[in-house]
């Protein structure tokens, strides 16, 4: 069973990225390329009458036009914004994008719903969940808190943009991109292309920033595909990030609707839960999934969630950092807090009193965790007991008002079928072929501290491969579940290599490390593949996964719940005369389970409150109801937090394993780690001044 | 691909010979901070870009003790950074170090931030360009087009100095400091050189919001002037936006004073980010003129700048934002050491 500590490694692909010699997508350039652009539709809602490609097909460099019939993707029907109505393909960018500005198109514009408040707009209602007794819980209950809780439509705004190479050589097809599913993209390709799978092959080495954002297959690659195989040269297109705001997925606008009931003796007692979300019909993020992590972070017997969309006239919401527990953790944790401060509790110890034991949803035990060690640690570190309780009682000589606040987040341990393939060599060499995506998150780290810390091996020479289709099947790296599921089985095969290599050894092993321990046996190298399922997951689970099918499991496993916690303290601090809000500092504490890269996991924690500040204080998409499309679509007025906003970050990791997920008793955190601060921020600002914010982003406007 | 004439002036005499062969079409560049970003949207697509920036001698920084100087190529960093503007200007200074990042304003120059377009989004979102998708109305990119910022999404606009026509806001921070200071803006046209006040150089928006700048044709902005006074110290530019940095103004002050103990002899106020043109309120400035500074009177001079603030649907905010920003800025500024 688990108990390793794993020392602190530095990133194994830091020197590559500082040098610019990590490759992204976009950054594959081949022999005879043809650049190409996109041309977006203007209209929400219609059909494109006529289009003219005249003019694009006649400007200089201009190598081929894809118009409406000319692709499956390409339809006439436009169903939002944006949507692909062209590609332009010339010998150059600049071509491509005079070409793709010189098509016109003339359009029978409909009707449409940009907005859940739009006219037209209505509920269509969703699953609803429901244990306990929550209709008599708040009939006997001594305390009712309820509120009205907003969270905006955001874009995930990873640096890099969709950046997609295309290129065919004998009848298969190559596609350069990044993403969090190469084998998803290489299925989707081969249906779109009418190709066999084995023909298809997509490389994701590095991803500039995945966030949820590049988990799906996106319409424009097989469009590039298609360009390439009509041109025979390979073809890069790079969608601006204009272009991007309208193709990509987003986090949906949601409203909660929570109330929150508490018995004579103060304790939590139940919870009744409505939301609704814009979304598009059959729409991939669902909104039934709101309720379901944050129902496992206390113990509240009584739960009650219903849930509905509203369907608009937009590209697809999809999962977005923090996904469900983000919007539906801001409503929870701030409603926790009023009602802390309306039973005159400490908030931080009104949380340790509900520590949750069961899964209320599955109905099962949770597997041992650590939120109250994360709360009293993170209190210890921040202070929190400095805190005068009444709030507008805290203030600095020159008036600045000062909120403390505390908030806790939660999200499943899911895990997948994984598997590994490790080959040591007597010429001083490793490498490790593993599935996955190196997003920045630090997986490739991880995976080097594993097998370096199980084998005597030179950690200069390991190479490991991953997000590459042709080196063996991919998961898909979303979910936070990446690490929990590519480090248990790439233990197994230090495990096996140790086995196997000890076989062939005997009793008396050569001196020296593995590789020179090889050359002695005179074997040119020793190779092992170990395959590894989540907790209770049938064996075909293998089989999804080297075909690209489902092959995650979790949180909820046969007789357990895994679930990853996190506790945020901010300080606030309110300007007395502009109200200008800001972060002084913040202290973050998780249990991600077993740390197995303690370095990128501090990372990710730093960003992942930089990337909750942001979402509470900054970021917002503006949608026009009256166009439908986004205002904001650059970097400059799409406002992400910068370095002058954020304070000092203090950040802990608990690093007990779970026992019952895996051999490693790792969890995953990519996703965690942002859930909390939002809240914590409400809360804090609440501190300070006595009001309390119930929707996102908080602005100046609101405290003033 | 779209050609385009790029040809270096070597004096400001040879720029405004060569905009007058190139027959209307061109523009005068120098960082081309701000005319790159408008050609990449769509909104700008001369044929001839004539770059000033290697003219000798305007981009010097000089004073006689009596008028600062600033060429019209001065680096906005250059600027900020010299020792003279900081000492005896804090507000210029500020103006500058506050505006856009460091990689700007190495950049940008003082002149041609003179002319810098709003960010609307509006305006900015719907010039066809393929980076951008939507396609906006916008009176002042296509004149009589319409306004879609009026009932649209209107955070961000302006409260004073709006028409029927057009809300938005002029983008600038250091226009709003040379407004406060009374700068004289020097030009060379087609017609000679001259000198106007800073409060003549912007247009309201009025029925012809594409029409920004009381600039003729091919009129080059060779220099800026600012006569020192005694406020000069005495004086700070405030800036509240959406984030602490890389932000264009929600609100913001230039403001300058002249104390005698506790007592405003006299005052500067300016405003950004509320208003359509860099905006002088000589209402805030009657009201601390000759009195006590208190933070209630700071508060009610701020008040005044906003006596005919109209706002839209989202952006009333700012009438009371900006009033606060003014009145932390007179008191920072009166706080200052002479």
């Amino acid at each position: 069973m688990p108990s390793q500590v794993f020392p602190e490694i530095a990133r194994v692909d830091a020197r590559d990225k500082v040098l610019g010699q990590a490759l992204y997508g976009a950054d594959i350039n081949l022999p005879g390329m043809l650049y190409a652009m996109l041309v977006p539709a203007t209209i929400a809602k219609g059909r494109v009458g006529e289009l003219d490609v005249r003019r694009a097909t006649e400007t200089a460099g201009v190598v081929q036009v894809l118009s409406i019939g000319d692709f499956p993707t390409l339809r006439p029907e436009i169903s939002f914004l944006g949507q692909p109505i062209a590609l332009v393909v010339a010998e150059t960018i600049e071509a491509a994008i005079e070409g793709a500005e010189a098509v016109t198109a003339v359009y029978e514009a409909s009707p449409f719903v940009a907005l859940m408040s739009s006219p037209g707009a209505h509920r269509v209602p969703a699953e609803g969940f429901s244990t306990g007794d929550v209709e008599s819980a708040f009939q006997n209950a001594a305390t009712i808190v309820e509120g009205t809780f907003e969270t905006p439509t955001q874009h995930h705004n990873p640096m890099e943009l969709f950046g997609t190479v295309a290129e065919w050589s004998g009848g298969r097809l190559t596609v350069y991109e990044g993403c969090q599913n190469v084998d998803a993209v290489k299925g989707a390709l081969a249906k779109a292309l009418n190709l066999s799978p084995d023909a298809v092959a997509v490389k994701s080495e590095h991803v500039g920033g995945g966030f949820g954002q590049k988990s799906p297959p996106k319409i424009q690659t097989a469009l590039v595909a298609q360009a390439a195989r009509l041109t025979r040269r390979p073809v890069k297109l790079v969608a601006p990030r204009g272009q991007v705001f309208h193709i990509a997925n987003y986090r949906p606008r949601s409203i909660h609707n929570m109330r929150l009931a508490a018995n004579a003796a103060g304790r939590l007692d139940a919870i009744s839960y409505d939301v609704v979300q814009e979304n598009i019909p059959d729409g991939g993020f669902r909104s039934t999934g709101y309720h379901e992590d944050i129902a496992r972070l206390y113990a509240i017997e009584n739960f009650r969630a219903t849930a509905a969309d509203v369907h608009i006239d937009r590209q697809m919401p999809r999962h977005t950092r923090g996904t469900h527990p983000f919007p539906a953790g801001f409503a929870l944790e701030s409603l926790i807090d009023e009602m802390a401060h309306k039973l005159g509790k400490d908030p931080v110890q009104f949380r340790l009193d509900h520590q949750a034991k069961k899964d209320i949803i599955a109905g099962q035990p949770l597997s041992p965790h650590f939120l109250n060690d994360c709360l009293t640690e993170g209190a210890k570190r921040f202070g929190w007991s400095k805190r005068v309780p009444e709030p507008g009682s805290m203030r600095l000589d020159d008036g600045t008002l000062v909120g403390f606040g505390v908030a806790c987040g939660i999200f499943g341990a899911s895990m997948s079928a994984s598997e590994a393939t490790l080959r040591v060599r007597a010429n001083g060499t490793t490498r490790m072929i593993s599935s996955g995506h190196e997003m920045g998150q630090g997986m490739l780290t991880a995976i080097a501290n594993v097998i370096t810390q199980g084998l005597d091996i030179n950690p200069d020479r390991l190479e490991i491969q991953l997000g590459d289709t042709t080196r063996g099947p991919q998961i898909a790296t979303v979910g936070e579940r990446g690490t929990a599921s590519c480090i248990p089985v790439a233990l197994k095969a230090v495990h096996a290599l140790r086995a196997k290599f000890e076989e062939l050894a005997g009793s008396n092993p050569p001196a020296g490390n593995l590789h020179e321990q090889l050359a002695r046996l005179k074997r040119p190298y020793i190779e092992v593949t170990a395959t590894e399922l989540a907790p209770g997951q049938d064996p075909s689970a293998l089989k999804a996964f080297r075909s690209g099918g489902r092959a995650g499991a979790g949180p909820d496993y046969p007789g357990f719940t895994s679930m990853s916690y996190i506790a945020q303290f901010v300080e606030i601090h309110i300007d007395p005369m502009t109200r200008r809000i800001r972060m002084p500092r913040a202290v973050s504490i998780a249990d991600i389970g077993r740390v197995v890269s303690p370095r990128t996991a501090k990372g990710q924690m730093y960003g992942g409150v930089v990337w909750g500040f942001s979402t509470a204080l900054r970021e917002e998409t503006e949608v026009d109801p009256r166009f439908a499309g986004y205002l904001n679509d650059d970097l400059a007025d799409y406002v992400i937090a910068v370095n002058a906003d954020i304070g000092n970050i203090d950040v802990g990791l608990i690093d007990q394993p779970d026992p019952r997920i895996n051999s490693v008793g790792v969890k995953g955190m990519g996703e965690l780690v942002m859930l909390g601060t939002a809240p914590a921020i409400a809360n804090a600002i609440y501190h300070a001044t006595g009001k309390r914010i119930r929707k996102l982003p908080i602005r100046i406007e609101d405290v003033l | 691909m779209q050609g385009l004439n790029y040809t270096f002036a070597r004096s400001a005499e040879e720029a405004v010979a060569q905009f007058a062969g190139a027959g209307g079409s061109a523009r005068y560049i120098a960082g081309g901070t701000n005319l790159y970003d408008l050609m990449k949207l769509g909104i700008e697509r001369p044929a001839h870009l004539i770059d000033v920036s290697r003219i000798d001698g305007m981009d010097a920084i000089e004073t006689d003790g009596e008028v600062l100087r600033f060429g019209g190529r001065a680096l906005m960093a250059d600027v900020a950074y010299a020792p003279v503007v900081r000492d005896e200007y804090p507000l210029l200074s500020q103006s500058l170090l506050k505006a856009a990042s460091q990689q700007l304003r190495n950049m940008a120059t003082v002149g041609g931030n003179l002319l810098q377009r709003t960010r609307c989004m509006y305006f900015r979102n719907g010039a066809g360009s393929s980076s951008m998708v939507g396609v906006y109305p916008c009176n002042k990119r296509e004149p009589h087009s319409g306004c879609s910022a009026i009932g649209g999404v209107d955070r961000t606009q302006a409260v004073l100095g709006t028409s029927q026509a057009c809300t938005a806001v002029a983008p600038g921070d250091w226009p709003v400091a040379l407004m406060a200071m009374d700068a004289t803006i020097e030009t060379l046209g087609p017609q000679g050189a001259r000198a106007l006040p800073i409060a003549e150089f912007y247009r309201l928006p009025g029925d012809t919001p594409h029409s920004e700048f009381n600039l003729n044709p091919g009129e080059l902005v060779t220099a800026i002037t600012v006569r020192k006074t005694p406020a000069g110290r005495r004086s700070t530019y405030h800036k509240v936006r959406d984030r602490e940095s890389y932000a264009f103004a929600l609100a913001s002050a230039a403001v300058a004073v002249e104390m005698e103990g506790a007592t405003v002899r006299a005052a500067r106020i300016a405003l950004g980010g509320v208003a359509t043109t860099p905006w002088r309120s000589s209402a805030a400035e009657a009201v601390v003129t000759g009195s006590t500074l208190t933070r209630e009177l700071a508060i009610q001079a701020g008040r005044a700048a906003f006596a005919d603030a109209r706002s839209g649907k989202q952006n009333a905010f700012k009438i009371e934002l900006g009033a606060r920003v003014v009145a932390d800025a007179l008191i920072i500024a009166a706080e200052r050491r002479a």
